[in-house]
């Protein structure tokens, strides 16, 4: 698709425009996103917050380009990525956007670095070895690479996600939950890693969670509520955030 | 536990349905069999009824022995002379008697076309309809705008309505008919009859009647006073069937011939001949049952996978109503009672689709040359019971395993997201060892030990199931090295996907060994095939190549035997040609006693050696040619030799064989036959035409084997040799070329009948595949939403689901190609004496590797489709 290298660019990595996100038809309709409009900057990271229900995740899937919108527009830079075809989609999602998912994020016959490859490979590619070596030592895996998923604690596998995330360069990694399944340790070891990717690699990181420390490793971070924005917090700590929700929530 | 049995069949309809496809192709196909079987029985049945109709009592020969093989029953049975016509008519309480026969009588159609089918052509005698004893045949009042008439004098016939309909006959025709022992000669069409009242009443069979004087005559046997096949006799009012049978056997005693002479009821014969008939059909039974066993067999497998499978999915909720309190044997029970329920559904199913079959059943033999009757389709109570028990027991015993693992459940499992612990991998492949190797000692004992033909069959039948299970237990062991090497294509061409593949097929390599065992079988019986035919015709070509010297070959145009007319039609066709003596080598099938134990024998002219290389030890040719017999270098030296138990067989004893006619003969042992390639049937015994009109009622020819005058040239003796066959009908004239090409066809047609009847199980075992990855695929929804998810298109998914299908497939089939030779192997090695060498047809071989890939890509589609519909969002939120 691209091949600027993203940390020399800035200007707007994704961004959502009146979205809106509905279920179900008459009486059961469920309003998922209202009307969402939202920039989310390169080089920054950003996290999304809000209660269970507010939309949160639909929200991440739209831009991920994983489910798609009911009216508005989904960008990922210039493309409107909410008028693609679904192979067009697929295409996006393998040479512009990596994922990191709560849980369940590698497949279990490939060994790590097979895993952290795939995008790649499945794209017909030959990763960029010196970036890939970067990826892996940020990642702090390369003792790990030939092993397979099972051999790995859930901390480790949740680090060859990011580093599978990392190593496409993708123009956004989309992260949800990706601490959730973690013990705090392993959690805030991913979470460092992924604040090393914005700052060392110039990666641009979305992030949904329930977490306000984990919220506190952002740049940003977006409130939702009933699928609609309602606050912002910028260069947030556990503290702000955590004061924040409870004002949101009262 | 039996709503929970329920539930989980409701909820999984898809599964169900091709998990009950595995067993109802199977049960249909036995019970098609049963139908068929039922339905041909059926109409002998009543085809006997009506041939015996109007006859309360029949007095008859005695069978001297009964003969050795299939298809032989009367064919040892002597004639009933004339004098007894007498004796039955003076016998208290009967008021008719009259000789019946039925005998070769060969009708052509108009201009010679052929009518005959397999079935016979026969010749009887036509009786008044005032005061006649047997009633089967009606006069039709007229035929094609002219009255039909009754055969009157010499020169008369009347045919069944078939025959004169497929003949193209008028009244007044001329029709030409050939005998066994008369010479062919024409006769007028004076009427046309129906039997038992219907025109489809003979079964395929062709029927002429002429006077009971020219039937006499014609019909009779060479060399001997006219005769009948039977008297049948006419009870007075009030004398019951068997008391006429009684005071008959009373008449024979009186007579002092009851040792040579019987009388039975005329429902006696009936079913008796009925029971001959359906004796011989019982082959088709058994042969068609032996492909329905192994698509049960293949369905097992099917059954097996898909249970164990479901079961190991559902470890979570197995452990939930474990730790509700369910019992371990309560989980085994609702397992059970799925698979019953299950078996029962496809059985009911598969027994409606098996009477359904029995058409197309019918429809596929005939388009390999085996015409059956028809009639209305008979469902016994014992072909539902059967198929029920059958396809219902199947899947229970299927599921066994399945169901015992699944009550060694823990409770905690509701809880641990793992799946079963692997029962103890190591003795199952001990087992699997021992049940190839028992297998494999079964093999060699069915071919090599002394067992009979029958038990020999069923031996090896045993043998293959034991290996093909054995192999299903070991082959995880080979699983992944074997697959790996089969995966290097996909891996080349299609990358990451290809990759994938492999190891999704290896990820699980039991459930893969099992999957691909069902395949297994299919191949490994198809490639069997395949060598011992290739075998088989590769060594019947260079038999005819090598040692035979004919320039041509008589042989009967539908299996049955012609009249030995031919043959000297041929060498009086070419002395008239030439002075020159040509050889003509007739060769006749019959059957007689040795020390008590029924053989085929073989009739051969003394010549023999003139167009065939078979090389006989010590061979007294002017002892052979007076009478003598050759007997088989396998019977040499033997006790077998005599009614003397010390006497061995060698050149110059005296064997002691009894005919069905002559009684015991003593014949000299004139030579030892060392090699019998040569010779159309392996028997033991071959004896010299000199005398065998005396011997045998049936004089029929098999072959005719001609070499020509080297004076005459090939265009005349073709001329020669065609005008004979033509002059009898029924005969294929050909010369040595077209004669290998002809054979080897016919065996390619029977090889055709057996693959396309394996289908079923090939068929079976690729919608095991399809099950196994619907259920693979369904078990790993989240991971392929992953893959999505991470950029892989639907293309690249749907590709990796038929990669795996495909190494899969292959990966059965190189197992059962390997079987194959081996089982192929070893039955050809046994038929080593019989002249057969082995063959290996590698090209066909890998040409069914390539079609069994091409299958699992077939069977990849479907899942592949599926698959590629998953919702991304939701596959990746699977449980």
């Amino acid at each position: 698709m691209t091949t600027t290298d993203p940390s020399t660019r800035t200007g707007v990595a994704a961004r959502a425009v009146d979205a809106s996100k509905v279920y179900g038809t008459g009486e059961a309709v469920v309003r998922a996103l209202n009307g969402i409009t939202v920039t989310f900057d390169r080089r920054r990271y950003t996290a999304i917050m809000g209660p269970s229900g507010s939309g949160k995740s639909t929200l991440l899937h739209c831009l991920a380009g994983l489910d798609r919108v009911s009216s508005g527009r989904i960008f990922l830079g210039d493309v409107e990525i909410s008028a693609a075809s679904e192979k067009q989609l697929t295409l996006i999602r393998r040479d512009s956007i990596g994922f990191v998912f709560q849980s369940y994020n590698l497949i279990p016959t490939l060994t790590a670095l097979e895993n952290i490859t795939l995008p790649m490979a499945l794209a017909g590619r030959k990763p960029d070895p010196a970036w890939l070596d970067q990826v892996i030592d940020i990642v702090g895996l390369r003792d790990r690479l030939t092993h397979r998923p099972a051999e790995l604690s859930g901390g480790q596998q949740q680090r060859v996600a990011v580093g599978r995330a990392l190593a496409s360069r993708p123009d956004v990694i989309f992260a949800d939950e990706p601490t959730g399944n973690l013990d705090s340790r392993a959690g805030s070891e991913i979470l460092t890693f992924m604040r090393q990717a914005v700052d060392d690699l110039g990666q641009t990181i979305v992030m949904v969670t329930h977490d306000p420390n984990a919220a506190g490793y952002a740049d940003r971070v977006v409130f939702l509520t009933d699928g609609a924005i309602v606050d912002e917090l910028a260069a947030p700590t556990a503290d702000t955030v955590l004061d924040r929700m409870k004002r949101l929530g009262g | 536990m039996g709503r929970v049995t329920l539930q989980t069949l409701r909820a999984k309809k898809f599964r169900l349905l091709l998990t009950s496809l595995a067993v109802v192709l199977g049960v249909a196909f036995v019970s098609g069999t049963f139908v068929l079987t039922d339905t041909l029985g059926n109409v002998f049945d009543s085809l006997f009824v009506t041939a015996t109709r109007g006859v309360d009592a029949v007095v008859r020969a005695r069978e001297p022995f009964s003969a050795s093989g299939p298809g032989t029953a009367d064919t040892t049975r002597p004639p009933t002379p004339g004098s007894l016509v007498g004796l039955a008519r003076s016998t208290p309480g009967v008021v008719a008697a009259q000789g019946n026969l039925l005998r070769y009588a060969l009708v052509e159609g108009r201009g010679g076309k052929s009518i005959q089918n397999q079935a016979p052509a026969f010749g009887a005698a036509w009786y008044p309809p005032r005061g006649r004893v047997n009633e089967a045949l009606d006069l039709v009042p007229s035929w094609r705008g002219a009255r039909s008439t009754q055969p009157a004098g010499p020169n008369d016939v009347a045919l069944d309505v078939k025959s004169a309909e497929n003949g193209g006959y008028r009244i007044g025709d001329q029709v030409h008919v050939s005998f066994a022992s008369a010479p062919p000669r024409t006769f007028r069409l004076t009427g046309v009859f129906r039997f038992g009242g219907s025109d489809e009443g003979l079964a395929g069979a062709t029927l002429a009647a002429f006077t009971p004087a020219t039937a006499e005559q014609e019909l009779a046997n060479p060399g001997q006073p006219p005769s009948w096949d039977e008297v049948d006799v006419r009870a007075a009012p009030g004398v019951s069937e068997i008391q006429v049978r009684d005071r008959l056997a009373a008449a024979l005693h009186q007579a002092g011939v009851q040792t040579r002479y019987e009388s039975i009821t005329g429902a006696q014969l009936a079913t008796e001949q009925s029971g001959n008939v359906k004796s011989n059909l019982s082959f088709f039974n058994t042969f068609l049952l032996i492909f329905a066993l192994v698509a049960l067999f293949v369905g097992a497998f099917i059954i097996y996978n898909t249970f164990s499978i479901t079961v190991a999915q559902r470890t979570q909720e197995l452990g939930l109503l474990r730790a509700l309190g369910a019992s371990g044997r309560q989980v085994m029970a609702s397992v059970a009672a799925e698979a019953f329920v299950v078996g029962a559904f496809s059985s009911i199913l598969g027994l409606a689709l098996g009477i359904l079959l029995v058409t197309p059943l019918r429809g596929l033999l005939s388009a390999f040359g085996i015409s059956l009757p028809t009639g209305p389709v008979q469902i016994e109570a014992r072909t539902i019971i059967v198929a029920l028990l059958v396809g219902t027991g199947v899947t229970l015993v299927s599921s066994l395993a399945p169901a015992r693992r699944a009550s060694r459940v823990s409770p905690v499992a509701a809880i641990r997201d793992q799946a079963l612990p692997a029962s103890s991998g190591r003795r199952r492949y001990w087992w699997g060892a021992a049940f190839c190797a028992v297998g494999i000692l079964a093999l060699f004992d069915g071919l090599f030990g002394n067992a009979t033909a029958s038990q020999a069959a069923v031996t090896i039948g045993a043998a293959a199931g034991l290996v093909f299970i054995g192999v299903a237990m070991v082959s995880p062991l080979v699983a992944r090295p074997v697959v790996s090497l089969l995966s290097a294509p996909a891996r080349q061409f299609h990358r990451v996907t290809g990759t994938l593949a492999e190891q999704n097929a290896i990820r699980n390599p039991r459930r893969t060994a099992s999957t691909a065992a069902a395949l297994m079988i299919g191949l490994a019986l198809v490639s069997l095939i395949a060598i011992f035919g290739a075998s088989t015709k590769a060594s019947f070509a260079s038999a005819i190549d090598n040692q035979t010297r004919a320039d041509f070959i008589l042989s009967p145009q539908k299996f049955l035997p012609f009249s030995p007319g031919a043959a000297q039609a041929v060498r009086d066709g070419f002395a008239a040609a030439s002075k020159q003596p040509a050889t003509v080598v007739e060769t006749r099938n019959g059957e007689i006693e040795v020390t008590g134990v029924p053989h085929a024998v073989l009739g051969l002219s003394s010549d023999f050696q003139q167009v065939a290389d078979v090389p006989v030890r010590d061979f007294d040719r002017a002892a052979f040619a007076r009478g003598g017999v050759l007997i088989w270098e396998g019977v040499a030296g033997t006790h077998e030799c005599g009614l003397d138990q010390r006497a061995v067989c060698e050149p110059g004893s005296t064997l002691l064989v009894r005919f069905p006619q002559a009684g015991t003969v003593p014949l000299r042992v004139a030579g030892v036959v060392t090699n019998r390639n040569a010779l159309p049937v392996s028997t033991n015994y071959t004896v010299s035409l000199a005398g065998w009109e005396q011997r045998f009622p049936q004089t029929l020819d098999a072959f005719v084997v001609i070499r020509k005058p080297s004076d005459v040239s090939t265009a005349q003796a073709t001329r020669i040799v065609d005008r004979a066959a033509q002059r009898f009908g029924g005969i294929k004239a050909e010369n040595k070329a077209q004669f290998k090409a002809s054979e080897l066809a016919q065996f390619n047609q029977t090889l055709g009948l057996m693959y396309v009847l394996l289908l079923f199980a090939v068929i079976i075992a690729l919608i095991g595949i399809v099950n196994t990855l619907a259920l693979s695929i369904h078990e790993r929804t989240r991971e392929i939403g992953l893959l999505r998810a991470v950029g892989m298109t639907r293309v690249q998914l749907r590709r990796m689901i038929r990669d795996e299908a495909v190494i899969v497939a292959v990966f059965g089939s190189l197992l059962g190609l390997v079987i194959g030779i081996g089982f192929g192997g070893a039955i050809v090695q046994s038929l080593h004496d019989q002249g057969i060498a082995l063959t290996v047809p590698v090209g066909q071989l890998v040409v069914f590797l390539i079609l069994a890939g091409l299958a699992g890509l077939l069977a990849g589609w479907i899942p592949a489709r599926r698959a590629g519909r998953l919702d991304v969002l939701h596959a990746i939120d699977a449980e």
